[in-house]
C-alpha cells in the first residue's frame, strides 16, 4: 500500500499501522516460532503489551490490562484450540483479536462478521454461479470464505460476535475446529488446514442466551473473559491514548483534551457502572447502558470534534455534556431518572465540577 | 569445635523439605536443632507415632490464661517436620532452639484477644515468609526484594522457581544463606524497634542452643531455621560472642507455660486465614509432596496431569461437565503458558489459568471452588492419644470415642433419635459443650416435622475449638462437671428471661445438680420481678420443658411447680400491665400474650387455663386498653370457645362503633384478625359489622386508617384474601337484614344441590371438628 493511498484511508489495519514495530520485532525475535507464525509467542506478547527492544526500539502497548490474560490468549492460539474472547461490549475484544491476528499471521483481514443473517456459505464457501453454469463445478467456481482462505494459508481467521450467528450455522465450525478440515462434497474433495491456522472468536456477555454455544462447540474454544479496566488510572490511560490516536487519524483541529477532563468522564462512567462513587461513600443508581471504556473514548472524541469545529479548540465541559447524556441515557425514562439523581447528588456536590453540572443542565 | 551446618528453609515449602532431607542424608548429623519452642522438646518423639497425622500444630499456652498461646503448625511437607522425623526415626537428639515461649507469652503489652490475633502477634514470623499479603509493609518482604530484583512479580513465585522446583541439596542452602546475608546487610533493620529486639533475642537464643550442643561434644550439628535467620546463625554477619548473647537474654521475664499437640487444618495453614507464616495453597504443596516425596522420580508433567485430573474429578462431582478431553487441552495450555513465560514447569498459576480457560469457560465461580477444595484443601490432622492434653480434653476424647462421634473439619449432619440411649447421650454431650462455649455442633431447627424425639445437629470441628476446650478447663475436669459449674455461675448473675432459657438448656444437657440451682435462682427472681412482661417471656421456654421433658427422661416436677407460680403471677398482673401502652409496647404485649397463650394451651392444665382466660376476659372487657391488645384477647377467647358468637359480634360492634377513634378501632381489628381472617368468612355477622364500619368512614379518615388495615390484611393467606375479595364484590343487599339463610337457599336452588342429603353428613363432620351438639342444632336450623 503506497503512502498516498494510506493517507486517505479512514482507518488502517493493525498490520499496516504498526508495520514498523512488527518489522523490528521480527528482526530481533530469536525465540522459537510455531510453523507459519510471523512472530514467536514471546514476541507477540511484547507486541500486544508493549516494551522496549534490545535495540532500544520502543513498542507501544496495544492492550492495557492484565498481562496474564494476553499470555493465556497467545498460548491458546499456539495449541490447536480456538480462542473465544468474552466480555461486555467495549472491552477491547475485537481490538485484541485484530492485533493478535496481525502479529501472528501478519494479516487481520480474514474476518467473518457474525449476524443473525450469517449463513453457512459465509463460513464455508459459496459459488460463482456464472462459472458454475458455464464450466460446471470446479475449484475455480468456488468462492472461499475468509475461514477457508485462512485454512489454506495457515493464518488466523476472526469471527466477530459468534453468539449472534444462528445455532445451526455455528455448528458448521465443529468439524473445522476438531478435524481441521472443511469437506467440499460437491467436488468430492476437502480443504485441510495448514499449520498456523486457528480461529479467534469474540462474543459479548450481554448477548448471553441469544444463541448460546452448543456444548460441543464450546468445548473447542478456550474462553478468556476480558474485564473492564480495574482501576481509574488504568482506564484514564486507555482513554487518553485512544483519544489521541483517533484524533490524529481523523485530523481533528482541536488539541487533545487535558487529562483532567478525561479523568472526569472516566470517573462518571465508572461510578455509574459500579453503582457507587469512587470514594465508596455514596451509592448511585446504575443505568441500563453498558458505559464501557470504548464509549468513554467515543464521548471524548465527539467532544474533541465539537471543540475543534465549533468551539475554541479546547475541550470544555459543554462539549462533553451532550455526548455523556447520549451515552448514559439509553432508556429515555429510567436512565433519565438515574442521570438526574446522579447530577443532583454527586456532580452538584463536587466543587470543581460546577461547570460540568451547568453544562448538563444546559444540554437538558 | 565444628561449625554447625545451617539450613535456611521456607516454612511449609515442599521443595525446601526435599532438599533438606537430601542434605541431611548426606551430612549424617549427630544432632538436629529446629526453630521452635524449647518447651515442646519432650513432645518431639510423638512426631513419629502412627496416630500422628499432619497437619498438626504445637500449642504452647499459659495454663493460668489459656487464651494466651502460640501455634507452630506443621504439615507433612514442612521442612521442620521432615527434619524432626528424620532425627527421631534415627534416635538422634533433636531440640527446638527458638526463644522459649515462656519469655514471649509473658509480655503484658500483647493484646489478650482471640487466638487468631495472638498467632500473628506471637508467631507472626517476620522472616522469609511474610510476603504477598497486602497488609504486610514492603519493608517486611525480603523475598519480595530478591524476587523483584530478579524480575519476578513477587517473592513467592521467585522462590518457587528458584528454590522449590530445584532438587539439589547442600549447595542450595549455601546459596540461600549467602543471598539472605547480602539482603540483611543491605537492609539491616527491616523491622520496628520492638520487633528488632525480639528478633535479635530469638537469634541469640538460637546461637546459645547451638553453642551448648557444641559443648556437649556433638560434631555434626544440623540447624534448621527460617531462611532469614540463617546468616545470623552462621555468624556471617560478624562475630557475636557469648557475652553479647547473654546480655541480650539477661533478666527476661518468665511465665509458666505448657505445650501440647493439637490437630490443625489446611484451611488455617493458608495465608488467607490471617496466619502470618502460612502458605497460600497447602493442598497444592501437599500434591507436590505426595507425588514426589523425597526424590525426583515422578516425571515433571505428571504433576500437572494429576493435578488437572483432580480438578476434573472435582468438577464432575459438582455436576459440571468436564471430560478427559478438557484435561488434555488444559495440560497443553498450561505447558505452553509455562513455555511462554520461560519456566521449566507449569506452576499453580499456570494450572489455575488453564483450568479457568478450558474447564470453567472463563467463569470465576468454579475456579473459586477449585481453590477452596483443592489448592487450599480441607484436610484435618490428628494427634495421638498420648499427646499431653488438658484433663477436660481427655474426658471429651473419651466421650467422643465411647459415643462413636468422629471429629471432622468439614460439616456433617447428625440426626439423633432421643429415644435411644446412644442418641440421648450424644445429644447431652453436644448440649453440654454448647454450655461450655465449645460450639462443636449447631442445633438445626427442623420444626416439629420429625416429632420431638429427634434432634438434627450440624457438626464441624474447627481447630480453635481445641483452644476453647482448654479455656473451658478452668470450670472442671470433666465435661459434665465443667458445664454444670459454668451454668450455675451464669445463673447467679442472669436476669429472668435468660434464666428460663438456661433452664431449657440445662435440661437438654441433663445436668441435674445444675437444674436445682438454676430453678432456685429462677424462683427467687420471679418473686422479685415487678415486670410482668419478663415473667411472660420466661414462661414459654419453661412450658416447653414441662411438655417435652419426658422424652429426655428428665425430672420436670420442679419446673412444673415454678410454672404454676409464674402463671398465677402473670394472670394477676396482666390487666394492669396492659394499661396505658403506646403502639410499640402494645405490639410487644400482643406478641407476648399470644406466646403465653400458646404455651398454656400446650400444657393443657385446667386451672392454669381458667385463670389465664379470666385474665384475658378482664383485658378484653376493660376500657382504655390499647385496641390491639384487647382485640387480641378477644380473639384468643373466641378461639378457646370461651365467648359465643353473639358476644363476639357485640364486642366487635362496640370496638368498631362510629363513636370510637377510627385509629383505635383499626388497632383493635389488627389485634383481632392477626394471622388469619377465616372468622370473617365463617361468620356473616362479623363480616357485616366490619362492612358497616368501613362504609361509615369518611374519606379523610379512611385514608388515615388504610395503612393499618392493609397491614392486617396483608398477613392473610392468598386464598383467604381472594375469598374475601369475592365476598366483597357480590352485592350484599340480599344478605343484609335477611341474614345469610335466604341468600344461601337461593344459591342452592340455582346450583341444584340436594340439601337434605347434604345435611345428613353434617353431624358427623361437626363431630370431627369437635363442635358440640348445640352448635350442630343451630347449624342445621340454618
Amino acid at each position: 500500500m503506497s503512502e498516498d493511498t494510506s493517507q486517505d484511508l479512514l482507518r488502517l489495519h493493525a498490520e499496516d499501522l504498526f508495520a514498523e514495530e512488527l518489522e523490528h520485532l521480527q528482526k530481533h525475535d530469536d525465540h522459537p516460532r510455531p510453523k507459519n507464525w510471523h512472530l514467536s509467542p514471546w514476541a507477540v506478547s511484547q507486541y500486544v503489551l508493549g516494551g522496549t527492544l534490545d535495540s532500544g526500539f520502543e513498542i507501544t502497548p496495544k492492550y492495557i490490562g492484565n498481562r496474564r490474560l494476553v499470555e493465556i490468549a497467545i498460548s491458546t492460539l499456539a495449541t490447536d484450540r480456538a480462542l473465544l474472547l468474552y466480555g461486555v461490549p467495549g472491552t477491547a475484544k475485537s481490538w485484541l483479536a485484530e492485533h493478535l491476528a496481525a502479529a501472528i499471521s501478519g494479516c487481520s483481514t480474514l474476518l467473518i462478521q457474525g449476524t443473525a443473517g450469517t449463513s453457512e456459505e459465509q463460513i464455508r464457501y459459496g459459488w460463482n454461479y456464472a462459472q458454475l453454469l458455464a464450466h460446471g463445478p470446479s475449484r475455480d467456481a468456488l468462492v472461499p470464505s475468509p475461514l477457508m482462505t485462512a485454512m489454506d494459508s495457515g493464518q488466523l481467521a476472526r469471527i466477530e460476535e459468534l453468539t449472534r450467528i444462528p445455532a445451526d450455522v455455528q455448528d458448521t465450525l465443529i468439524t473445522i475446529l476438531s478435524e481441521k478440515t472443511l469437506p467440499i462434497p460437491e467436488l468430492g474433495t476437502e480443504q485441510q488446514a495448514s499449520r498456523g491456522f486457528n480461529v479467534i472468536a469474540t462474543a459479548n456477555n450481554r448477548d448471553k442466551g441469544v444463541n448460546e454455544l452448543s456444548s460441543a462447540l464450546k468445548r473447542r474454544f478456550n474462553t478468556v473473559v476480558l474485564p473492564l479496566p480495574s482501576t481509574l488510572d488504568q482506564e484514564v490511560t486507555i482513554v487518553e491514548k485512544r483519544v489521541r490516536e483517533i484524533g490524529r487519524a481523523l485530523e481533528l483541529p482541536a488539541e487533545p483534551p487535558a487529562q483532567a477532563e478525561i479523568r472526569r468522564v472516566v470517573t462518571i462512567f465508572r461510578e455509574l457502572r459500579e453503582g457507587k462513587t469512587e470514594d465508596g461513600k455514596t451509592k448511585v443508581k446504575t443505568p441500563t447502558s453498558t458505559l464501557s471504556t470504548a464509549e468513554a473514548i467515543s464521548v471524548m472524541n465527539s467532544g474533541l470534534a465539537l471543540a475543534g469545529h465549533f468551539g475554541d479548540g479546547q475541550v470544555k465541559a459543554l462539549d462533553l455534556a451532550g455526548g455523556l447524556v447520549g451515552a448514559i441515557v439509553k432508556d429515555p425514562v429510567q436512565d433519565r431518572v438515574v442521570l438526574d439523581e446522579y447530577l443532583e447528588t454527586v456532580v452538584k456536590e463536587r466543587k470543581d465540577w460546577k461547570d460540568l453540572y451547568r453544562a448538563f443542565r444546559e444540554v437538558g | 569445635m565444628a561449625d554447625p551446618a545451617v539450613f535456611g528453609i521456607r516454612h511449609h515449602g515442599p521443595g525446601s523439605a526435599r532438599s533438606l532431607l537430601r542434605a541431611l542424608r548426606a551430612l549424617e548429623p549427630d544432632c538436629v536443632l529446629v526453630e521452635g519452642p524449647p518447651e515442646a522438646d519432650g513432645l518431639l518423639p510423638l512426631a513419629v507415632s502412627a496416630d500422628m497425622q499432619p497437619p498438626v500444630a504445637l500449642l504452647v499456652y499459659r495454663p493460668d490464661a489459656p487464651s494466651r498461646c502460640a501455634f507452630y503448625p506443621f504439615a507433612e511437607f514442612s521442612p521442620e517436620w521432615q527434619a524432626i522425623r528424620f532425627a527421631v526415626e534415627r534416635d538422634l537428639p533433636v531440640r527446638f532452639m527458638d526463644l522459649p515461649q515462656a519469655h514471649q507469652l509473658v509480655d503484658p503489652e500483647l493484646p489478650e484477644t482471640d487466638p487468631d490475633d495472638d498467632e500473628v502477634a506471637v508467631d507472626g514470623d517476620a522472616d522469609a515468609d511474610a510476603d504477598s499479603d497486602g497488609d504486610v509493609p514492603s519493608h517486611l518482604d525480603p523475598l519480595g526484594w530478591l524476587g523483584r530484583a530478579a524480575g519476578y512479580a513477587d517473592g513467592e513465585s521467585w522462590w518457587e522457581h528458584m528454590v522449590e522446583h530445584r532438587l539439589d541439596g547442600a549447595s542450595l542452602f549455601a546459596a540461600i544463606e549467602e543471598a539472605m546475608a547480602a539482603l540483611r546487610q543491605e537492609f539491616p533493620k527491616p523491622l520496628g524497634e520492638s520487633e528488632t529486639q525480639r528478633e535479635s533475642r530469638r537469634e541469640a537464643y538460637m546461637r546459645r542452643t547451638i553453642r551448648s550442643a557444641q559443648k556437649e561434644g556433638f560434631e555434626r550439628i544440623a540447624v534448621v531455621c527460617g531462611a532469614w535467620h540463617a546468616p545470623a546463625l552462621t555468624q556471617r554477619l560478624g562475630k557475636i560472642t557469648i557475652k553479647d548473647d547473654d546480655a541480650l537474654l539477661k533478666g527476661l521475664p518468665k511465665a509458666k507455660v505448657e505445650a501440647t499437640w493439637v490437630p490443625w487444618t489446611y484451611g488455617r495453614l493458608a495465608q488467607s486465614s490471617g496466619y502470618g507464616a502460612g502458605v497460600p495453597s497447602p493442598g497444592w504443596y501437599d500434591h507436590l509432596w505426595t507425588l514426589r516425596p523425597d526424590d525426583g522420580d515422578t516425571a515433571p508433567s505428571d504433576v500437572s496431569i494429576r493435578w488437572l485430573t483432580k480438578v476434573a474429578r472435582l468438577l464432575r462431582d459438582e455436576d459440571l461437565d468436564c471430560s478427559s478431553a478438557h484435561v488434555i487441552e488444559a495440560v497443553r495450555l498450561a505447558e505452553s503458558l509455562a513455555a511462554l513465560r520461560q519456566r521449566p514447569l507449569p506452576s499453580l498459576v499456570e494450572l489455575e489459568e488453564a483450568s479457568l480457560t478450558v474447564m470453567c469457560f472463563g467463569e470465576q465461580a468454579p475456579l473459586d471452588l477449585i481453590r477452596e477444595r483443592l489448592a487450599v484443601g480441607e484436610r484435618l490432622g490428628a494427634v495421638p492419644a498420648e499427646a499431653p492434653t488438658v484433663p477436660l480434653q481427655r474426658d471429651l476424647t473419651k466421650l467422643q470415642r465411647s459415643l462413636r462421634m468422629k471429629v471432622r473439619a468439614d460439616q456433617s449432619t447428625l440426626d439423633l433419635d432421643l429415644r435411644k440411649p446412644m442418641g440421648l447421650d450424644r445429644s447431652h454431650l453436644l448440649h453440654r459443650l454448647r454450655l461450655l462455649a465449645v460450639p462443636w455442633g449447631k442445633l438445626q431447627d427442623v420444626g416439629r416435622k420429625k416429632g420431638t424425639f429427634h434432634e438434627v445437629w450440624t457438626l464441624a470441628w474447627e481447630p480453635e475449638l481445641a483452644v476453647q476446650v482448654i479455656e473451658a478447663a478452668i470450670w472442671g475436669n470433666t465435661v459434665e462437671q465443667a458445664a454444670a459449674r459454668r451454668v450455675v455461675h451464669r445463673a447467679e448473675q442472669a436476669a429472668l428471661p435468660e434464666l428460663s432459657r438456661l433452664v431449657d438448656q440445662v435440661l437438654l444437657a441433663a445436668l441435674p445438680e445444675a437444674v436445682d440451682k438454676v430453678m432456685e435462682c429462677l424462683d427467687s427472681e420471679a418473686a422479685r420481678a415487678t415486670d410482668v412482661s419478663q415473667l411472660m417471656e420466661a414462661l414459654p421456654p419453661l412450658a416447653n420443658v414441662v411438655r417435652y421433658g419426658n422424652v429426655r427422661q428428665t425430672d420436670t416436677a420442679m419446673v412444673e411447680q415454678v410454672v404454676d407460680g409464674l402463671v398465677a403471677r402473670v394472670a394477676i398482673g396482666l390487666a394492669p400491665a396492659c394499661s396505658s401502652l403506646d403502639d410499640d409496647a402494645a405490639a410487644r404485649m400482643t406478641a407476648l400474650v399470644s406466646s403465653v397463650d400458646g404455651a398454656l394451651r400446650l400444657l393443657e392444665v385446667e386451672e392454669q387455663l381458667d385463670s389465664w382466660q379470666r385474665a384475658l376476659g378482664q383485658v378484653a372487657a376493660a376500657e382504655s386498653i390499647h385496641g390491639q391488645v384487647s382485640g387480641r384477647c378477644c380473639r384468643l377467647l373466641l378461639d378457646a370457645g370461651a365467648l359465643n358468637d353473639d358476644e363476639i359480634e357485640r364486642r366487635m360492634g362496640l370496638a368498631l362503633s362510629v363513636a370510637n377513634e377510627p385509629l383505635a378501632a383499626a388497632a383493635w381489628l389488627e389485634g383481632f384478625l392477626a394471622g388469619s381472617g377465616m372468622v370473617l368468612l365463617h361468620d356473616d355477622r362479623l363480616w357485616e359489622v366490619l362492612d358497616r364500619w368501613v362504609a361509615s368512614l369518611g374519606e379523610s379518615v379512611f385514608v388515615q386508617v388504610l395503612p393499618l388495615i392493609r397491614r392486617t390484611f396483608s398477613q392473610f393467606s392468598n386464598g383467604e384474601r381472594r375469598q374475601m375479595g369475592r365476598r366483597a364484590k357480590t352485592p350484599t343487599t340480599g344478605r343484609r337484614g335477611a341474614g345469610s339463610g335466604a341468600a344461601g337457599d337461593a344459591a342452592t336452588e340455582h346450583t341444584g344441590l340436594d340439601i337434605e342429603r347434604g345435611e345428613k353428613v353434617l353431624p358427623q363432620v361437626l363431630r370431627y371438628l369437635g363442635l358440640d351438639a348445640e352448635t350442630i342444632r343451630q347449624a342445621s336450623a340454618k
